[in-house]
């Protein structure tokens, strides 16, 4: 008894250091941004401290499903599924009026994705929804019988879910990885691992950009991104995943290669639903409704990272 | 014992339901909380419409809110009029005049002497999917007999997506119930006080930037 408790302690040790290093740069954030709008209040610097505030609930619900009991931590991952996909499927340009009947199949499809994302079945799990639902969604849309612009739904649909089911499942199926013998932070501390990556590089590509971004990216999507913004961000992250890599079984070259990969697939996630959203038309006038963002401006990124983080380690440690 | 029951139904499961599975976002709710009685007036696309305003209500408001349902609909058998006042706390009125049952008018306008507040579609039925009707002017006359009280002026999008009329398959969209300022009428005149109503939700509609169906006039 005392050594299995000895033995869970070790287990999270890594996982507890990483949480306190989100909680420290949190409350850095907090403090900091008190103290500029004591001596030298702006709006921009009202944005920022909304955003802090967003990621204080963020990081505590994403910290708090990580650390509860496996099952909660899926059915966490499914509901941000669920609600990633369902705010691409309010999106009147996305789909047609006659095409609800069918979505019901896309949110059917996750809780389907996410069991075998939890019984760790990798075969059905990595062709459900590439291979079945690329057939199923598209079959149901026939049956339905409405062939103007039939073509637009059978590729947005399958799309969306890639999108929104399938890559974020990945997240989920860390938990489900078998053990390694001498890797002690687990499931759980690879998935802290890309997601504390993804996300900490967003925030250094941003801080980069506004240090010294000076040359655009791709100004017609995303104007605010820089070419010093991008580099900045994927040398940190690449830094950063070194220093961290203690919470995966990587060696240190692979961390520094993978944090280069997850930096660059976090930028082309974040400018791929930067397109989507300036084709629908939400991009030009912020959000929907004034205040309220959407979900899909958090996982961005991360829908891109999650799946390329996840094969990485797989193919390398556990294939 | 009652308001117990609808209190556990609407704050809890209702709501629960909604927000999570639904995708019902609630836009400006805090103004409904300082209300002691109101007429909430709201487009009407949906059955979902009167959970969604009830789901929005406090414990203590739950129990006198009245919303007013179709007779000749809801009431057409013992058994869905029953349901209906037992899940809804609803008024049961004829929407067609057969010199038979009480004036519809009387009977909210009776509920409104007694201290309750209603729920009002003045649209009369829920219609084609996201399409405005125009208003019927029972609300005018209610709030001309009763010029003290205040009336919520309440917008709701996306339900006609979420449960059309004539559809049993619930689908989960992104749901949108927006609240107006509470207020009472200026207006003197039945017409006049309608206009104004409707005037206040076409405000609450033009908030929302881009249309959520294809088919939703511009």
């Amino acid at each position: 008894m005392h050594f299995l408790q000895s033995d869970k302690f070790e287990q999270n040790k890594e996982v507890i250091i990483l949480i306190s290093i989100i909680l420290g740069i949190l409350v850095f954030a907090t403090v900091l941004f008190f103290i500029w709008g004591r001596i030298k209040p702006t709006n921009q610097l009202k944005e920022l401290k909304m955003r802090t505030n967003s990621w204080w609930v963020m990081a505590s619900i994403f910290v708090l499903a990580t650390i509860l009991h496996p099952v909660v931590s899926f059915v966490a991952f499914g509901l941000l599924s669920f609600a990633a996909m369902r705010e691409l499927a309010s999106i009147s340009k996305n789909v047609r009026d006659d095409d609800r009947r069918v979505i019901i199949w896309c949110y059917i499809a996750i809780p389907v994705q996410y069991f075998f994302a939890y019984k760790g079945w990798f075969n059905i799990f990595i062709i459900f929804i590439p291979v079945i639902m690329h057939v199923w969604i598209p079959f149901m849309l026939v049956i339905r019988g409405i062939t103007t612009e039939i073509g637009r739904s059978m590729g947005v649909l399958p799309t969306q879910m890639m999108l929104t089911i399938f890559s974020l499942s990945h997240l989920a199926y860390l938990l489900s990885l078998p053990e390694i013998p001498g890797f002690n932070a687990g499931g759980r501390g690879l998935l802290l691992y890309v997601v504390f990556l993804t996300e900490i590089n967003d925030v250094f590509q941003f801080v980069w950009g506004k240090l010294l971004g000076r040359h655009k990216i791709i100004e017609k999507i995303s104007p605010n991104k820089t070419w010093e913004g991008f580099i900045g961000g994927v040398l940190s992250t690449a830094a950063l995943a070194y220093f961290l890599r203690f919470l995966t079984p990587l060696t240190e070259i692979e961390a520094v290669l993978i944090g280069f990969t997850i930096a660059c697939s976090g930028f082309v996630g974040d400018v791929i639903v930067s397109a989507i959203k300036r084709d629908i038309g939400l991009k030009d006038t912020g959000t929907l409704i004034p205040g309220h963002g959407g979900i899909l401006d958090r996982i961005d990124s991360l829908s891109l990272t999650a799946p390329i983080f996840f094969y990485i380690v797989y193919n390398l440690h556990y294939a | 014992m009652r308001s117990a029951f609808l209190a556990f139904l609407y704050s809890i499961l209702m709501r629960g339901f909604l927000r999570i599975i639904v995708g019902v976002k609630y836009i400006n709710k805090e103004v409904i909380s300082k209300e002691d009685q109101f007429i909430i007036v709201s487009n009407h696309n949906s059955h979902l419409d009167t959970m969604a305003l009830m789901s929005s209500l406090s414990f203590r408001q739950l129990s006198k809110t009245h919303p007013i349902a179709a007779g000749d609909y809801f009431g057409d058998s013992v058994t869905k009029s029953f349901i209906t006042r037992l899940f809804t706390n609803a008024i049961l009125i004829r929407r067609t005049k057969d010199g038979s049952s009480e004036n519809p008018i009387d009977m909210m306008s009776r509920a409104l002497s007694e201290g309750r507040s209603l729920i009002l579609f003045p649209e009369g039925s829920r219609g084609e999917p996201e399409k405005m009707q125009e208003f019927k002017k029972g609300i005018g006359i209610l709030l001309q007999k009763h010029p003290n009280i205040k009336y919520i002026p309440v917008y709701m999008r996306g339900m006609g997506k979420v449960l059309p009329k004539g559809e049993k398959l619930l689908v989960p969209f992104d749901t949108y119930v927006m609240f107006g300022e509470p207020s009472t009428t200026k207006a003197a005149e039945i017409e006049e006080i309608v206009k104004e109503v409707e005037g206040k939700i076409m405000e609450l509609r033009a908030t929302f930037i881009k249309p959520i169906t294809n088919s939703e006039e511009e």
